[in-house]
């Protein structure tokens, strides 16, 4: 993949072809800071932002969260060269190195400064960062080790805190980790790090990297930019390259020892490392292809085919730099060549610390249950994540792949959400956004005033699982607290109708999921309209037992064509995965399977699975039981059975009325003091039988067990026929 | 068929008819399921030498489960707590019927496209069925006959009612029903003497006793349909559905008390023993795990033998919709004095008169039915029809009043039936 190929594709890239396929994409448009007469280009991790400077100008842009027209701002500083920028956290203060043994401190609120020097001319600065450790402020790495100041705001200087003695070669730092690994040695091998964390000051053990040797005798250097710290999933890594042995070894941090953790091989002479989203990504740059490792899993296999860097949407146009970053995935590359922006991997490119979000192509990997997995990992853009797993639960259930495998499949969407209820992030947005939107939202909800209130209550996790989606799908984003008809007008389509689906590749990352797929019934991908409103509120893309119904087996029963014992057979995985995590399942899921065993006569089956309450008991299923029973008069009995197990009286009496039974229903009506069956109906019933007997008996019936019942009209209609009935029969034995 | 019983002067022989009939209905079943219908055959043979050389041995070994020492004990008013015809389920919970149903679709999608048909035992008991009701019956009760664990291990430790708890090894060794008789003798010298591959006349006897064992991979075996001559292994039974009138390939496996039956169409299956030998290998593949499973969880769940006695209860609970029977074990039936059980077979007689009378007169309607004698013994024998279950019931204790005994039933219907016989 050139980056000319890249230069002329069209937005559409992502599903024109697999020569344009790809896992990551470069956001674009991408921030175009073109400054005049710029003279460098920082990128501090600490603050994220994106700093180029003149010699007396600093401009600063905000990377997160990214927006590609956002504006910079400027400060203006004395002249001078300038090695290196780093803002402090609360960028009050800006630390410009002016020298390999000064740097300067820029007040921004007063336009002041001043410096700090090397005590001795043998020391030189290698650099320095801001920390939030509770010990100091400001760090400052040298040939002769660390010094950790604290600064001091009213007097405007650095105290020195504490120094720690030794050689130092070079060294890596990100803030992200808190970690600096500190290089000594003659092959720059040998470790010693520090974590400078809000906890204090953590020294870690001291190690030595692996590197192979060309030849004998001959001892490679380890340089700077052969290491990386990567932070993935809250544990830190250091990933080195080992050029010789052409591997990728990767170390873990713990608090008491350091241990390596195996290799990855590299395809590539220069390579870079990133992390998006907590997926490795290993950029192999002579190959221009990037691969995915999720390194969670204890497998060194990549997630994916390695396919190359993509920029998203990108046309013809130029710009001075990019910094790609945004919405939909990026990798954080700095492309510092003007003009170049169509091609990936430059030769130019630096690559920073990235820590932004990448949109995982799961089309292309085979391996279902574990992209699943590796989806419901994401913790950004959870939203997406979501609907990718949804969608890829669709669509190997509509390709009716073999069942093991969707029921793995099934066995991670369902663990992740009982592991997300554990932990609460399942209801993390629902509730941060109650908060914000709070009374208002009670007030205005219509027909989810019970969730609402309840979750303002704070007992939202008993109400979750009957409340429906409703709840899970908090459609209301605080703005809109404000307007009741604005609120009612964009939730009213999601709440109520879930089959409100938009057809075809209406958003971008559905289009790459379903690119690779380019079979059956997954063209024209269902999919289910969630306005990105909620998509903020969404911390977690676990997936509720009520929204598998609704997205997965609801939209999945409208698709399928032929035997439905498949969806059967999925849906006895899925509740043997609910029953494990003992999880409630939604009434319709059951519904949905008696219409589907009844829809195969599989009757007997249908037995076995009420008598063995694999499907619960509930009013629900019972009247689907008597509706399918229609056709079965053994599956009718069974609904009628389960009506009178779940005491559900009224109905059971007008259905054996229904049936003819009325004396059974008497019966049944005297012995729970079941009033609320009209006698109208039974006496109907008694009357259609043409048998006058039963109609008396019915009639004394009443009259017995409702104390005014003699005085009503239907005491006297049908008294009348009774009379009827008798002077007839009386004629006709004449 | 025409069964012919000669009453005895033994008190023994007093027989309830439809227990006899059901005897009967039983053997025609399971025959019709192993040859297909006697007319077909009839019509290819019409002197019937053909039918009777096949009827002839199959109810000889068929009726060799009835024996009793050297008599032939067919069921008398002793086993009036006991209902032919029906399947005996087990009873589990929620996560063992869903691993069972998950199972079931492995083993029902084993070959292919193609549908197969399963059944799951586990001891003598049914535990599931993707067969007609009709079809999990015969099933059902030549497994039990034949191939259970119980079965296999020649009724050592026989405690369900369709096995009487005689061994064949009693039965041969002499009386005069054996099939030892020169008839008998005739037919199958022939038979089983002539060499392999020219079976044409050969009778299978597919009820023969002691025939099956268990092979290595776990899948049962037997010899009596003869040996497949290119790969000289024991050919596949193959039995007829009555349903879809479709031959299928029998082929049982066994883990510890679970039993697995999987039919396979005849039709779908190619290349004969090669292709059965191939699904009985994917089942292996796919179902292994399922299975040890399931046995797991079966097994943390059994009661044991006498799992469903109700202490102070001898009773017989049938669904006659479902084809469904209950009873107290029998081992516990026999404690009950014969008067009682006198009693309640009269009862039943006269509960059976009933219902063909209902049946007759009014096709569809269905009849509730309480009754409550007396015996001389002063036990109460009871039966209650409603809603096409059907309870029977002898309370010996309940020497009291009609109100004490109906209590009884009350609280047995409400632990036990789901309240299904105290709707008033």
């Amino acid at each position: 993949m050139s980056g000319k190929a890249s230069s002329s594709s069209q937005p559409s890239i992502g599903l024109s072809g697999s020569g344009a396929l790809s896992h990551i994409y470069i956001q674009y448009p991408p921030l175009r800071c073109s400054i005049p007469e710029s003279r460098g280009l920082h990128y501090d991790d600490g603050t994220k932002l994106l700093i180029p400077s003149t010699s007396n100008q600093i401009f600063s842009w905000k990377t997160v969260p990214f927006n590609p027209l956002a504006t910079s701002t400027s400060d203006s500083i004395p002249e001078g060269p300038i090695l290196s920028i780093r803002f402090s956290l609360d960028t009050k203060l800006i630390a410009i190195q002016r020298s390999s043994s000064e740097i300067q401190f820029w007040i921004r609120e007063t336009s002041e400064a001043f410096s700090h020097r090397c005590r001795s001319d043998s020391e030189n600065i290698l650099g320095f960062f801001w920390t939030d450790c509770p010990l100091c402020d400001f760090v400052v790495v040298k040939n002769s080790g660390l010094d950790l100041f604290a600064y001091d705001s009213v007097a405007k200087s650095l105290d020195l805190v504490e120094m720690r003695k030794l050689n130092v070669c070079w060294y890596v730092y990100t803030h992200e980790s808190r970690l600096v690994l500190l290089a000594s040695g003659m092959q720059c091998r040998t470790f010693t790090g520090f974590q400078l964390s809000s906890a204090g000051i953590v020294r870690l053990p001291k190690f030595d990297m692996a590197m192979a040797k060309p030849e004998a005798n001959s001892k490679p250097v380890l340089a700077a930019e052969d290491v990386y710290i990567v932070t993935v999933y809250g544990r830190i890594y250091c990933l080195q390259v080992d050029r010789v042995a052409m591997l990728l070894h990767s170390y873990r941090f713990y608090r008491d020892a350091v241990v390596q953790q195996g290799s990855l091989p590299i395809y590539s002479r220069k390579i870079a490392v990133s992390v998006v989203d907590n997926v490795l990504l290993v950029h192999q740059i002579d190959a221009k292809v990037v691969i995915l490792y999720d390194i969670f899993a204890d497998s060194r296999a990549p997630i994916s085919a390695p396919l190359p860097l993509q920029s998203r949407g990108f046309p013809r146009s130029y710009s001075s730099s990019s910094r790609s970053s945004g919405k939909d995935g990026e990798c954080s590359e700095v492309n510092n060549k003007i003009d170049h922006e169509g091609i990936i991997y430059g030769d130019n490119w630096t690559f920073i610390v990235p820590d932004l979000i990448c949109d995982a192509i799961a089309a292309s990997s085979s391996e279902t249950p574990s992209v699943l997995e590796f989806l419901q990992r994401r913790k950004l853009e959870a939203i997406k994540a979501k609907q990718l797993c949804l969608g890829i639960a669709r669509t190997v259930i509509l390709e009716r792949r073999p069942v093991s495998m969707v029921s793995k499949a099934i066995d991670v969407l369902v663990s992740s959400y009982s592991l997300s209820l554990k932990t609460g992030s399942y209801f993390k947005g629902i509730k941060t956004e109650s908060t914000s939107s709070g009374v208002a939202k009670t007030s205005v909800a219509r027909s989810s005033t019970d969730v609402s209130t309840s979750r303002i209550d704070g007992t939202s996790i008993r109400h979750e699982s009957t409340a429906g989606v409703d709840s899970e799908y908090p459609s209301r984003a605080s703005t809109f607290s404000a307007s009741e008809s604005e609120e009612n007008a964009s939730s009213a389509p999601l709440r109520t109708d879930s089959r409100d689906l938009q057809l075809g590749g209406g958003k971008v990352d559905r289009v790459n999921l379903t690119g690779a797929h380019s079979s059956g019934p997954t063209d024209n991908p269902v999919f289910v309209n969630i306005s990105e409103q909620q998509d903020s509120e969404l911390t977690s893309p676990a997936i509720s037992p009520d929204e598998m119904y609704k997205f997965v087996f609801a939209a999945v029963e409208e698709e399928m064509v032929g035997d439905p014992s498949y969806l059967v057979s999925i849906i006895v995985e899925f509740l043997c995965s609910t029953n494990m995590e003992k999880i409630k399942v939604h009434p319709n899921l059951y519904v949905l399977a008696i219409q589907l065993l009844a829809r195969n006569e599989r009757y007997a089956e249908l037995e076995s699975f009420v008598t063995n309450k694999i499907l619960e008991p509930s009013k629900e299923v019972a009247l689907q039981l008597l509706e399918s029973g229609r056709q079965n008069i053994q599956t009718r009995k069974l609904g009628l059975e389960m009506l009178r197990q779940l005491s559900l009286h009224h109905d059971y009496v007008s259905l054996l009325v229904q049936d003819g039974r009325y004396n059974e229903a008497l019966r049944y009506a005297r012995k729970y003091q079941v009033t609320t069956v009209r006698p109208a109906l039974f006496l109907q019933a008694a009357c259609s039988s043409n048998n006058s007997q039963h109609l008396a008996a019915v009639l004394r019936f009443f009259s017995d067990f409702i104390p005014d019942f003699r005085t009503t009209s239907d005491f006297t209609t049908y008294y009348g026929i009774l009379n009827e009935m008798n002077t007839s029969v009386a004629a006709t034995s004449f | 068929m025409v069964m012919v019983v000669e009453k005895g002067k033994d008190s023994d022989a007093i027989w309830r008819i439809d227990a006899l009939r059901k005897v009967l209905k039983e053997v025609h079943s399971l025959f019709v399921m192993f040859y297909g219908s006697i007319r077909a055959m009839l019509e290819k043979d019409p002197s019937g030498g053909l039918i009777r050389s096949h009827l002839y041995p199959f109810i000889m070994d068929y009726l060799s489960d009835f024996p009793v020492g050297k008599k032939l004990q067919l069921p008398s008013f002793r086993d009036c707590l006991k209902e032919r015809g029906t399947v005996q389920m087990l009873t589990m919970g929620r996560e063992a019927a869903i691993e069972v149903q998950s199972l079931v679709s492995v083993l029902d999608s084993c070959a292919g496209n193609s549908s197969c048909y399963s059944m799951i035992l586990f001891h003598d008991l049914l535990v599931s069925t993707t067969l007609s009701p009709d079809d999990t019956i015969n099933l059902f009760t030549y497994a039990v006959l034949r191939l259970s664990p119980n079965a296999l291990s020649s009724g050592v430790n026989s405690w369900s009612y369709i096995r009487r708890g005689s061994t064949s090894s009693h039965f041969v060794s002499g009386s005069a029903l054996t099939h030892s008789g020169p008839v008998s003798e005739q037919i199958y010298h022939s038979s089983d003497t002539s060499p392999v591959g020219n079976n044409i006349n050969r009778v299978t006897r597919a009820l023969q006793h002691g025939k099956w064992y268990k092979g290595k991979d776990g899948f049962l075996v037997t010899d009596i349909w003869g040996v497949d001559v290119g790969s000289l292994v024991c050919a596949t039974p193959t039995v007829w559905l009555q349903q879809t009138e479709e031959a299928m390939y029998l082929c049982p496996y066994q883990f510890k008390s679970l039993t697995l039956i999987l039919l396979i169409p005849v039709s779908s299956i190619l290349n004969g023993e090669q292709g059965v030998a191939l699904v009985k290998q994917q089942l292996l593949e796919n179902a292994s795990l399922k299975i040890l499973k399931v046995e797991e969880k079966l097994s943390k769940g059994w009661g044991g033998e006498n799992a469903y006695h109700v202490s102070g209860y001898r009773y017989l609970l049938v669904d006659g919709d479902r084809n469904i029977s209950r009873a107290s074990p029998p081992g516990k039936v026999t404690t009950l004095a014969k008067e009682s059980l006198l009693a309640l077979s009269k009862l039943r007689d006269e509960v059976d008169l009933e219902k063909s009378r209902a049946k007759r007169d009014n096709a569809g309607c269905e009849k509730d039915l309480e009754v409550s004698i007396r015996a001389k013994n002063n036990a109460w024998a009871i039966a209650r029809i409603t809603g096409g279950k059907e309870l029977y019931m002898v309370l010996e204790k309940a020497s009291e009043t009609l109100l004490y005994a109906s209590d009884a039933v009350e609280k047995f219907s409400n632990r036990y039936c789901n309240g299904a016989f105290s709707l008033d």
